[in-house]
């Protein structure tokens, strides 16, 4: 057991391109955890805070399913999407709802949904940490096994390369979908201006529960994904992720596509490069430094709208 | 009484602290500034007033005039540089505040403890001070909600280009609106640091944030005393949930989600609803028709 | 392993297990006999017919795992002492009262226990963080509290603070052989600094193992709460090309830790905290074998004393005990010694006892003829590795 067992990292080169492969891979998964929830947030005006709590739950449920049978990626990664979409949809109908049909103003419908968030969020927290009694949990009895494939001296998971295609179709397609397609545009006139939107024949709800469903599918399988690139997750792994995936929608500027996208690759970087320049214990301040500095220089955000509306 | 003193002193004593939290977050709310920043205040508060008594021998009343007059300084700054972000942009720049506040405890070496934080905090701190300090900020905080006062606030929140069109500094008002929430959210951390003898990095996380906030919306957003009764009620019902055994979380879950939803104007709306009715049925029908129309639309929100 | 749940865990932390040491049987024997029968005669007359020991520990929350497997070794420990009828005629109960891993709760329900009059002793956290705001309570208060896991400083203030424990840094040295062993000239450590004992093992220990068998410490990466990635750290220390790699993470971060590094072509040795145990490395599969740890108990110690608690524990929940039950086992053991020593339920009596206790080798579930510093036990500790799907006893210490 003498050394050279770091074989792949021959040179600093090589080393560099490996770093940049990581922030991409660790990007890629900031986004899709991300991404519905900024246009959710962007079109129908909700902040879900219970959307941490419905990724780490998505995961945990599979991971259950998974002490019945072994079954292989793809089956978990579609149950994890259907997890995902069913809750983000029960909290659609069953809270958010609730709280707009009792509110007199928008404001205040507002910052009671991130109340109903929180409490809601809490709930599947309570039930995770009860059954694993705090211990991390995993997807390690899925027939599912990573493989690392070595290209010119860099190193990358299947699951690497799958959370970067999906990354990169889910946000290609979403985008190409808000600004072209018929939905898209509703969704986007609900976004500036929900009241004449709805004058327009845009139906409200029925997006709102649409857009839903998608976010939480996403973050469902953003669940399955970084599951099974970790190896474990605990009940409390879906909050460090909702409040870097704030700053990500933020950084961009709330309902942007592109404003999300440049705002979780950022993060990313920012990220890998204290963890790898220096010795990491300022990492989580240089992250929120980042983010802090481009709100004082832009105050809505690298892509958002000024009128921008929300609280 | 006394004996229900004694087992329940730190509870007494978190509910107070726990009221000025709320006031850290709700005196810029009222203001129209969706700011966070009194989290950060509090862990500002906390490790100033922690040091100050470690390092300093002070006692509990100047250490928590150090601790307030320290993060009222940052919260002067914080105010200045933010005040071109509005909603929640300005929620997630005061939040990224509070988590920097967090890295700086764990890296802070000597000064916070590191990772192990500040510990045997001990000062004479008794609950008269703490009652005495509290009620100093809910008395300015009544006559905040009084008269001339009252509307003035209420225009730069409901309506800012018409206040300054009314002459009022909308600007001066909102930096002191940080000024004031840091004033109290360093109080609220350096008596909590003194009560509990301890602070490390867990104790100024994001959950702070998130207990604030449930505090005054369940509460009630637009007065103070929404915000002692959010403080109440979210200290004491991990308390009273302990019957419960081991789905107390859920539990608590649901208490906030069931307030989110049926409480629209959180405790203190329900009172002020529940009295004007009880009136209403007192008095002839056409006053309670005008008492109707009396109610300030702000109260929604 | 005691430790690490520190300050803010939010991950889990703690886990467990190990081995220790081990250490010799006696337990019941010394527990019927003690030593210090003096006392032991004339109890019947001062101890009242039941005495209660509140029990403030966390078995909700972030530490919920080790609080109810502590629960279990408190269980057994008063079950045991009462069938024995070990305070002659007076029978031993449990306050239970659950912190859910808050400081608040944790002081909420000392100042609870210290209010009523007839309490003697009270069984403290296993958090430091709950723990750091009891002691200067206790103190003050004066009301004796033993303490378990729970290693930080600020935890042990004075004569009333006990901690049946060992910190990790005071047996990781055990580590060195198995770094001669394994001809270690170039370590890397990786290690989540925001957690108090990692940070000491981090800064302290594992550079200290280094310099005993003469390899240098070739990079050293810190990793934070919310770090759930691993690769750009992992990446950096691999860059410096080390022959064995430290990885000192709690909870999930083990598991995640030692998948990524072996996804990144690292095949060699890795040296652990006692955090990784208690199944916490299952997740990663066949990439977290070879994790090698030191740890104060392990069930599998050839210790007399270990074994007879072992052997208690498996026959009341058919299961093989964790450190944790051991160190409660203990921890209740050593307040009703001293009960036993002083008796009375007098808090300063109870105090005179315990100081006289810890002068002397203390035998339990983690072993026989335990010492202590101060009030703080020291156990010699044992080394154990993960193979993949459970932990095996590498070696004991000499």
């Amino acid at each position: 057991m003498g050394g050279g067992h770091a074989a792949a990292h021959g040179t600093t080169r090589g080393h560099t391109v490996q770093e940049v492969f990581g922030a991409v891979s660790l990007g890629s998964l900031y986004l899709i955890f991300a991404l519905g929830m900024s246009v959710v947030w962007g079109s129908v005006g909700i902040l879900n805070f219970a959307h941490g709590a419905i990724f780490m739950f998505s995961a945990f449920l599979c991971s259950q399913l998974l002490q019945a049978f072994a079954a292989p990626f793809l089956l978990v990664a579609l149950v994890g999407i259907i997890f995902g979409a069913v809750m983000s949809v029960l909290v659609q109908v069953l809270v958010f709802q609730q709280i707009v049909a009792r509110s007199t103003s928008e404001r205040s419908a507002d910052i009671r949904i991130l109340i109903g968030g929180i409490g809601a969020g809490i709930i599947p927290l309570a039930i995770a940490q009860h059954v694993t009694k705090n211990q991390p949990f995993g997807l390690q009895e899925s027939s599912f096994r990573t493989t690392i494939w070595e290209v010119f001296g860099l190193r990358m998971s299947n699951v690497q390369v799958a959370t970067i295609v999906v990354a990169v179709v889910v946000a290609t397609a979403s985008g190409l979908w808000l600004a072209r397609s018929r939905g898209g545009l509703a969704l986007r006139a609900i976004g500036v201006d929900p009241e004449v939107a709805s004058m327009m024949g845009v139906d409200r709800s029925r997006l709102a529960i649409g857009t839903m469903a998608f976010a939480g599918g996403l973050a469902g399988l953003a669940g399955v994904l970084l599951t099974f690139q970790l190896g474990a997750l605990t009940p409390h792994s879906g909050d460090a992720l909702l409040v870097k995936a704030f700053a990500c929608v933020i950084l961009g500027g709330v309902g942007s596509t592109l404003g999300v996208v440049v705002g979780c690759f950022t993060l990313a970087a920012a990220e890998t490069v204290v963890l790898t320049q220096t010795s990491g214990q300022w990492v989580e301040a240089v992250a929120f430094g980042l983010i802090f500095a481009i709100l004082v220089i832009r105050p809505v955000g690298l892509f958002g709208r000024q009128e921008v509306r929300r609280v | 009484m006394n004996a229900f003193y004694d087992g329940h002193v730190v509870i007494i004593q978190a509910t107070f602290v726990g009221i000025l939290l709320a006031l850290s977050i709700q005196v810029p709310l009222r203001l129209g500034v969706f700011s966070f920043a009194g989290a950060g205040f509090y862990g500002i508060g906390a490790y100033v007033g922690g040091n100050v008594v470690i390092r300093a021998d002070l006692q509990a009343v100047p250490a928590i005039a150090c601790g307030a007059v320290a993060a009222a300084a940052v919260g002067l700054v914080l105010g200045l540089v933010l005040q071109r972000l509005n909603g929640l942009y300005l929620a997630m720049a005061t939040v990224a505040f509070d988590l920097m506040i967090g890295v700086v405890a764990v890296n802070g070496g000597e000064w916070t403890g590191g990772p192990t934080g500040l510990y045997g905090i001990l000062t004479d701190l008794t609950l008269p001070i703490i009652l005495v300090v509290v009620g100093v900020f809910l008395v300015a905080a009544e006559l905040s909600e009084r008269g001339r006062a009252h509307r003035r606030i209420e225009a730069v929140r409901e309506d800012p280009e018409l206040a300054a069109s009314m002459g009022i500094r909308v600007g001066a008002y909102r930096v002191v609106g940080f000024v004031v929430s840091g004033l109290a959210g360093g109080a609220a951390g350096a008596m909590n640091v003194m009560t509990r003898t301890t602070i490390g990095p867990a104790d100024v996380g994001f959950g702070l944030v998130i207990l604030a906030l449930t505090m005054i919306i369940v509460g009630g957003a637009l007065s103070w005393k929404g915000a002692v009764a959010g403080a109440i009620l979210f200290t004491w019902l991990p308390q009273v949930l302990t019957f419960v055994g081991e789905w107390q979380e859920l539990v608590y879950g649901c208490v906030v989600l069931l307030a989110g939803i049926f409480l629209p104007r959180g405790l203190y709306g329900l009172w002020v609803d529940t009295r004007r009715r009880l009136a209403a049925r007192r008095r002839p029908p056409a006053l309670s028709e005008q008492a109707h129309q009396d109610v300030p639309q702000e109260m929604t929100s | 392993m005691n430790v690490q749940r520190t300050r803010g865990t939010r991950r889990a932390g703690v886990r467990t297990a190990a081995v220790a040491a081990s250490a010799g049987f006696l337990l019941l024997v010394s527990a019927c006999g003690s030593s210090s029968d003096s006392a032991g005669a004339e109890t019947d007359g001062k101890l009242p017919a039941t005495v209660t020991i509140p029990v403030t520990v966390p078995l909700t929350g972030a530490a919920g795992f080790a609080g109810t497997s502590a629960e279990k070794g408190y269980d057994l420990a008063v079950k045991e002492i009462n069938d024995t009828d070990f305070l002659g005629g007076t029978k031993l109960a449990l306050d239970k009262t659950d912190t859910k891993s808050t400081p608040q709760e944790a002081a909420s329900s000392l100042s609870s226990a210290i209010a009523d009059k007839a309490t003697p002793a009270v069984l403290g956290s296993l958090l430091s963080a709950e723990s750091v705001a009891q002691s200067p309570l206790a103190e003050k208060q004066k009301m004796p509290i033993v303490y378990i896991q729970a290693g930080s400083e600020g935890v042990l203030v004075g004569d009333y603070t006990y901690r049946l424990t060992a910190p990790q840094p005071s047996y990781y040295p055990i580590i060195d052989q198995f770094l001669k062993d394994k001809g270690a000239k170039r370590i890397g450590i990786i290690y989540g600094s925001w957690v108090p004992t990692i940070k000491q093992l981090g800064d302290e220990s594992v550079p200290a193992a280094a310099k005993d068998v003469g390899a240098e410490i070739v990079e050293k990466v810190e990793t934070q709460q919310t770090t759930q990635d691993f690769s750009a750290p992992i990446s950096k220390v691999l860059a410096a090309k080390p022959d064995v790699v430290a990885v000192l993470q709690i909870g999930a971060a083990n598991a995640t830790a030692m998948k990524q590094l072996r996804e990144a072509g690292y095949d060699g040795p890795v040296i652990g905290n006692s955090s990784a145990g208690a199944g916490s490395l299952k997740p990663a599969g066949a990439d977290g074998a070879g994790m090698v740890w030191p740890v104060d108990f392990n069930a599998a110690s050839d210790d007399a004393a270990t074994a007879k608690f072992v052997d208690l524990y498996q026959g009341a929940y058919g299961e093989e005990p964790l450190p944790y039950a051991a160190e409660a086992y203990d921890a209740t053991w050593f307040i009703a010694r001293a009960l036993k020593d002083a008796g009375t339920t007098d808090r300063a009596a109870v105090k005179d006892a315990m100081q006289a206790l810890v002068k002397k080798p203390f035998s339990g579930a983690l072993g026989s003829a335990q010492t202590f510093d101060g009030n703080d036990l020291r156990v010699p500790g044992v080394v154990v590795e993960w193979d993949g799907t459970a932990e095996k006893l590498l070696y004991a210490a000499k």
